[in-house]
């Protein structure tokens, strides 16, 4: 691709079980941006994240994701991850008998102890957290805080998100900004999955998500007055061709 | 004294390699005997704990009391082991340990060359009243081959004793692994927590079988099993806890991953013989979820380290 875009998704379709949840998706992420996806619940946001992250049950039955100008529509996990993307899930994995010190280590292996400690507090935990497991004995907003920790250690070129504002209840939002920015102004690029609208509004720029449809990009104060002001009901943008799909809105 | 043979300095460097606490073999201050075949290499005792240990045809017959009141504070290290390929050694203990006393007790069992061998430890245990005895038992295989390891436990716990067994291999395959132990807890506020860890690989065969009977009233225990399987390796678990005195609380607690073609089998098994009893079981046989795998490989890991990564957290 030619144009200066870091991630470029272009008339993405993923079917599961039948659903059509991503009904021809198209949307960039530039380097250094803080983008926002913003969209009531399922509306495909955590979808999108699947795919792009290359999750094999959301391959894409239509559609192209080029990064850094390479196609790689047809790239594993690894791959991509190795490449530089990451995600941070919705709702991130527990893991038994697993340090969350060696759990940080995983996205830096040279880390030190002052590096990890570093990566904590930015997240407002103290470093007595890296001694306990990431396992159930977690809260979820903790275990949110540590993935956000574990994403700032890897530097990677292109974070993906999944509503890290959800459940993290401490941090302020100014301070989840924070974290984002000083990824983006280390030169990650930042893709935020939100239901939030004042979250998308500290977002470079926004697009909003309705029923597996992008429909509408712009600046994030935009997307948000749209936001509140027509998107509901969103059934009414129902997307052609639907026959089938039952699409939800919670 | 020990006369340091090629054997005994194998053997050790492993068990220190693996867990054991580095020096304590040879230390003045810690109790330690080490095992090679039907040879007694090595054996040291500190006041207050009585060894007595004699080589039989295949193995030793050990004999250790820890006295009344005695606390042992240096984890007393055991290493038993066989540097052939092939061959047989069968250590037979008896464990008594009096009244008021504790001791943790570190087994390393050392097979590091073994094709063709079986390993058989025949123990028999008795917790006097308030005591408590830790038993670790960790296992070093060979790369290949099919060891036969059976290691059998009969445990009587009386009252106010507390009793921890924990077995991990660490090294090596499992070959054809049967535990069995049978812990009676006899006596009132007795408490029993008993641990399996095994990561089974190729065609292992592993078989744990973990029974405690709750006699004394307001006895209590844990038998938690973790068991990996992969490849064409199979697995059995059975756990039982009876609750047969009043007050009585019992929790078995399986998780058995399966990746591959390997098979699991799990029967927590629990029964309250006494109606004021109370046990309870989890058990869980499945593969590894993806998620767990997919957010590791989000981080730049292959799926077989991902894998691996969360096997190593379900075995520590
Ligand atoms: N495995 C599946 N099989 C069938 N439908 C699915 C599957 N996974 C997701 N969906 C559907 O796809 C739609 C989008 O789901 P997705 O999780 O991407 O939404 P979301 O925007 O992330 O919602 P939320 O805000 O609740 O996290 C939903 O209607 C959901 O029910
Ligand atoms: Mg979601």
């Amino acid at each position: 691709m030619l144009e200066p875009q870091m991630l470029f998704v272009k008339d993405l379709e993923v079917e599961r079980e039948g659903n059509r949840i991503l009904r021809g998706i198209s949307m960039q992420v530039h380097p250094g941006e803080i983008c926002g996806v913003l969209g009531r619940n399922g509306a495909g946001k955590s979808s999108l994240a699947y795919a792009i992250m290359g999750l094999p049950q959301y391959a894409p039955r239509k559609g192209r994701i080029w990064f850094d100008g390479e196609d790689i529509t047809e790239w594993g996990v690894t791959e991509r991850a190795r490449a530089g993307i990451t995600l941070a899930w919705q709702h991130p994995a527990r893991y038994e008998g697993i340090l969350v010190r060696d759990y940080l280590k995983l996205s830096k292996p040279d880390a030190g102890e002052e590096d990890l400690e570093e990566a904590l507090k930015l997240v407002q935990m103290e470093p007595f957290y890296l001694d306990r497991m990431v396992d159930k004995g977690l809260s979820g907003g903790e275990r949110k805080r540590i993935e956000l920790s574990s994403i700032y250690l890897m530097k990677p070129r292109l974070a993906i998100l999944d509503e890290p504002d959800s459940g993290v209840d401490l941090l302020a939002l100014g301070e989840v900004m924070g974290l984002f920015k000083l990824l983006a102004s280390g030169g990650s690029s930042v893709l935020i999955i939100t239901h939030r609208e004042d979250v998308a509004a500290a977002c470079d720029r926004s697009y909003l998500m309705c029923a597996g449809k992008m429909i509408l990009e712009g600046s994030a104060a935009a997307v948000k007055r749209y936001f509140l002001s027509q998107c509901e009901p969103c059934v009414e943008q129902k997307p052609e061709n639907t026959g089938e799909a039952a699409l939800n809105h919670a | 004294m020990h006369n340091l043979s090629e054997e005994y300095k194998t053997l050790v460097s492993i068990a220190e390699r693996t867990g054991g606490q580095p020096g304590s073999f040879g230390s003045e201050d810690v109790i330690y005997i080490v095992v090679h075949g039907n040879r007694i290499l090595a054996s040291h005792a500190l006041p207050g704990v009585l060894i007595e240990a004699s080589e039989t045809g295949d193995g030793i017959d050990a004999r250790i009391i820890v006295q009344a009141q005695t606390k042992v504070s240096k984890p007393v290290h055991l290493c038993f082991g066989h540097l052939a390929d092939s061959g047989r050694q069968v250590i037979r203990s008896r464990i008594f340990l009096e009244e008021g006393s504790s001791a943790e007790f570190q087994a390393h069992c050392i097979f590091p060359n073994a094709i063709e061998f079986l390993h058989a430890m025949e123990g028999e245990i008795h917790l006097g009243p308030g005591s408590a005895f830790s038993y670790r038992e960790v296992h070093v295989h060979g790369p290949e081959g099919r060891i036969d390891v059976r290691p059998v436990s009969r445990v009587r716990i009386d009252e106010r004793a507390v009793y921890r067994g924990d077995f991990t291999l660490v090294e090596g395959r499992v070959g054809n692994l049967a535990i069995d132990i049978d812990v009676e807890a006899h006596g009132r506020r007795s408490r029993v927590e008993v641990t399996s860890k095994i990561y089974g690989k190729f065609d292992d065969f592993c078989q744990v079988r973990d029974i405690v009977r709750l006699t004394g009233a307001e006895s209590t225990a844990l038998i938690k099993a973790r068991v990996v399987l992969k490849d064409r390796s199979q697995g059995k678990f059975l756990g039982l806890v009876d609750g047969a005195a009043p007050g009585a609380r019992g929790h078995v607690d399986c998780t058995e991953v399966v990746q591959g073609e390997a098979r699991a089998v799990a029967s927590p098994v629990v029964q309250a013989s006494h109606p004021e009893a109370e046990v309870t079981h989890e058990a869980a046989i499945g593969r590894i979820a993806d998620e767990k795998i997919q957010g590791l490989m989000a981080k730049g890991l292959s799926a077989d380290a991902a894998i691996d990564f969360v096997v190593s957290g379900l075995l520590r």
